[in-house]
């Protein structure tokens, strides 16, 4: 228990986050120079201030395993740092190891759990600093990164800080931004003017434009030229050549980013929710009072309805950009799991990361952090051959397991792909059958071969089970993808690779979705599930068995009534409006009397479990006073080609 | 309002900082994320107190103790040095430097504002 800060937990779980990013970040970059005696300097610099700050915060918070580990990362970095230890294969793997435990046990102190047992770590590290070096015999060049002698003209740039300044939020912190945008800093000193007042002395290598320059002037900042002959002062800040990511490293880049609690952006989220449903009914009046407002008036007011509709949805969209991070938070831990798990299990692998920057909303990268990591662990475990069995088979004897994201609109793909032996479908098929899973006849496509993997009950192996994700299996995983609206896809070739494609909306709280009316009730349905609308006639239905299905491209699709599912009365209408929903081999039809328009729709998730019905994903106001059931389609697909009997008779159940 | 200024790389440690001085009423807090920032807040006003991380990026905080020292508007500052537990630079560096007070964190709310009481003297009252 924290006794002296309790409130603060929040701020330090926020702050050990940012911590452990930098630090994996920077220990991939560090991972180049195992064995060599001239290591990045700025490298070591950050990455021991990051596990200082940490050892500093954990202390405050009396989380005392997590404060010893990082302190004994500390220490092996200060002895690289000072050249008594060398950066060997074995001290990589300590920090990495000691990364991973520290992670763990901030982990349970956020979550609960057991502690894991920091000792070994320690002991890793004690060996580490007892082993002699070459290193501490000669190291020459180390003590300081030297800068590149850069053939840029050099600039004195005086900043004088000033209270007015500030108020126009220009400080020193922004000027260095300014300054470094422009160029290379050299060096950067506070210096006290003959008559007392402070400055700060830049020395910029770069090619400015001496109007830019001059105009500078405003700002505070006054430019001089160093003629050539000036002696170079020495180089406390060097560019780091080797910095993958020059934005979130070191404290210049830092000011110009505030910290949300998640909450309050939650809370802004429903205030423009509120504010989408009151535009809805404010239409709605409109549309009724259209007759009884003059022409020339009722096109202003219809001129200012469509301006705030413009506004509202800017509102919206820049409300949705600010809680969007870079998806790289998740994957940059991966190639650190991906290299544990290699080792373990003595495979060769490469982990390739693609499109990092791609945002998505904090809310699902939290939640799609398991299932991600999940499918990558199999892609080792079980996607990727030993090196000899892939020689054997005539490959690279190195695996390589691809992670990319990408959006497209409103929806953003992970893309979780390896070159291994891919999924033998009569394996599956084999193990489903010992599960008493039910098989459908003929070979089975990808499509349900996922629909196997994925089943509550189908078994892995199980020494792969423990390495492959903390007691998750393939049905959590689709699950989460599902409770995020998502879809789930399989690629896969026996001996060539596995692909796996999740695919979600870029946010969840609101969305456009097809109103749909079904005996006088009306549905929404997310636009972003629906494949296909189609419009057929009820006598072009085939009755197979006890299903329905329609003629779809050239084959057919089981459908769905809607009417049915919910115990209402079936259309009276000779068409039908379908629609297709569902992945390539999984879709289905779902049937509705008829679709009446699309709107912008609220999503508010239904917390009562007696009114929860699969299938149902929310509620949502149309602005009429009505409050419409949100269909969950890839959940109704998924349950209409499991047991089409069941769920029907399930759904009749809850709703009678 | 005279002013406290808060200088760590720790966003939570400033905020721990804060809650801990906060029955300083009659100050304002300012923060400095950086030796430079610190600075920059001497150069734009008086400080009545000064709470000084040591291990920050791109400028120690022993520079930083060594700089207010030589401006003539801040020598007389008041600074309590807080550094974490093993820190490179010893108490005696940082009082060599100029500390008036050097304290360990973790630090205890109450002896940090003890400390600042006992420095601000009459003013905290």
């Amino acid at each position: 228990v924290t006794q002296n800060f309790p409130d603060f937990l929040d701020d330090y779980f926020a702050e050990c986050e940012e911590h452990l990013a930098g630090v994996r970040r920077l220990l991939l970059a560090l991972e180049g120079s195992v064995g060599q005696a001239d290591i990045n300097r700025p490298v070591l610099d950050e990455l021991f201030r990051h596990f200082h700050s940490l050892k500093g915060i954990s202390g405050m918070v009396e989380l005392r395993q997590a404060e010893d580990l990082a302190h004994r990362l500390e220490d092996y970095l200060r002895a690289l740092r000072q050249g008594s230890a060398i950066l060997s294969a074995d001290g990589i793997d300590a920090l990495l190891d000691g990364t991973m435990m520290l992670e763990q046990v901030i982990g349970v102190r956020r979550s609960g759990g057991t502690f894991p047992d920091g000792a070994v770590v320690a002991a890793r590290i004690a060996t580490l600093l007892k082993a002699p070096t070459a290193a501490s015999i000669d190291t020459p060049n180390r003590s300081h990164g030297v800068a590149r002698q850069s053939a840029a003209t050099r600039w004195r740039c005086t900043f004088v800080p000033s209270a007015e300044l500030v108020v126009r939020g220009i400080r020193v912190d922004t000027v260095r931004e300014r300054l470094a945008s422009a160029g290379q800093i050299l060096d950067a000193v506070p210096r006290v003017t003959a008559n007392g007042s402070i400055v700060f002395d830049f020395v910029l290598a770069a090619e400015l434009d001496i109007d830019v320059a001059a105009s500078w002037a405003a700002d505070g900042i006054q430019v001089e030229r160093i003629e050539a002959d000036a002696p170079a002062p020495a180089a406390p800040f060097p560019a780091d050549p080797a910095e993958p990511d020059r934005t979130s490293s070191g404290a210049a880049a830092t000011s110009h980013f505030v910290r949300v609690d998640l909450a309050r952006l939650d809370e802004l989220m429903r205030n423009v929710g509120d504010l989408v449903i009151s535009r809805a009914r404010l239409a709605d009046t409109l549309s009724r009072a259209e007759g009884h407002i003059p022409a020339g008036e009722w096109r202003a007011v219809q001129e200012n309805a469509i301006a705030i509709d413009r506004q509202l949805r800017t509102l919206r969209e820049g409300i949705m950009r600010v809680r969007l991070v870079p998806v790289g938070e998740i994957f940059r831990r991966m190639p650190f799991v991906v290299r544990d798990l290699a080792r373990e299990t003595g495979k060769r692998v490469r982990m390739d990361l693609q499109g990092q920057s791609t945002e998505i909303d904090k809310f699902l990268i939290e939640r799609m952090m398991d299932p991600v990591l999940h499918l990558v662990r199999n892609a080792v475990s079980h996607g990727i051959e030993t090196a000899e069995e892939r020689v054997a088979a005539g490959k690279r004897p190195e695996g390589t397991i691809v992670l990319s994201a990408a959006t497209a609109g409103d929806i953003v793909c992970i893309d979780i792909a390896d070159d291994g032996r891919g999924v033998d479908p009569d394996e599956v098929i084999a193990r489903a059958h010992a599960a008493g899973l039910a098989l459908p006849p003929g070979a089975p496509d990808a499509a349900t071969l996922l629909s196997l993997l994925c089943a509550p009950g189908f078994s892995t192996r199980d020494e792969t089970d423990r390495a492959s994700g903390r007691g998750i299996g393939m049905s959590v995983v689709l699950a989460a993808v599902e409770e995020l609206s998502g879809t789930l896809r399989l690629e896969t070739e026996k001996g060539t690779g596995t692909r796996f494609v999740i695919e979600l909306p870029v946010t969840l709280a609101i969305t456009d979705a097809l109103i749909a009316t079904v005996a006088g009730e009306t549905f929404a349905v997310p636009q972003g599930a629906v494949r296909e609308v189609v419009e057929i006639p009820v006598d072009a239905l085939l009755q197979v068995e006890r299903n329905e299905m329609m003629p779809y491209r050239g084959g057919a699709l089981p459908v769905m009534r809607l009417s049915r599912m919910f115990g209402l009365p079936d259309s009276s209408r000779d068409r039908l409006h379908l629609f297709v929903v569902g992945v390539a081999g999984a879709a289905v039809g779902i049937a509705v009397d008829r679709i009446v328009g699309q709107r912008e729709i609220v999503v508010r998730a239904i917390v009562d479990s007696l009114v929860k019905v699969d299938g149902i994903s929310g509620a949502t106001d149309l602005g009429d006073g009505h409050v419409v059931l949100i269909l969950d389609p890839a959940k109704l697909a998924r349950q209409m080609r499991e047991r089409p009997d069941r769920l029907i008779a399930a759904a009749k159940g809850a709703t009678a | 309002m005279p002013r406290i200024l808060i200088v760590d790389d720790s966003p939570t440690i400033r905020k721990m900082v804060r809650a801990s001085l906060r029955a300083l009423e009659s100050f304002d807090f300012v923060e400095a994320a950086n030796g430079l920032e610190a600075i920059e807040q001497v150069a734009i006003g008086p400080v009545a107190l000064m709470i000084l991380d040591l291990n920050m990026p791109d400028m120690h905080g022993v520079d930083v103790l060594k700089f207010l020292r030589r401006h003539p508007g801040s020598r007389g500052v008041p600074v309590v040095v807080l550094t974490t537990r093993g820190d490179d630079s010893s108490r005696e560096t940082a009082i060599a430097a100029g500390a008036t007070e050097y304290m360990t964190k973790p630090f205890v709310p109450h002896a940090l504002l003890s400390a600042a009481r006992e420095l601000l003297g009459g003013a905290s009252e």
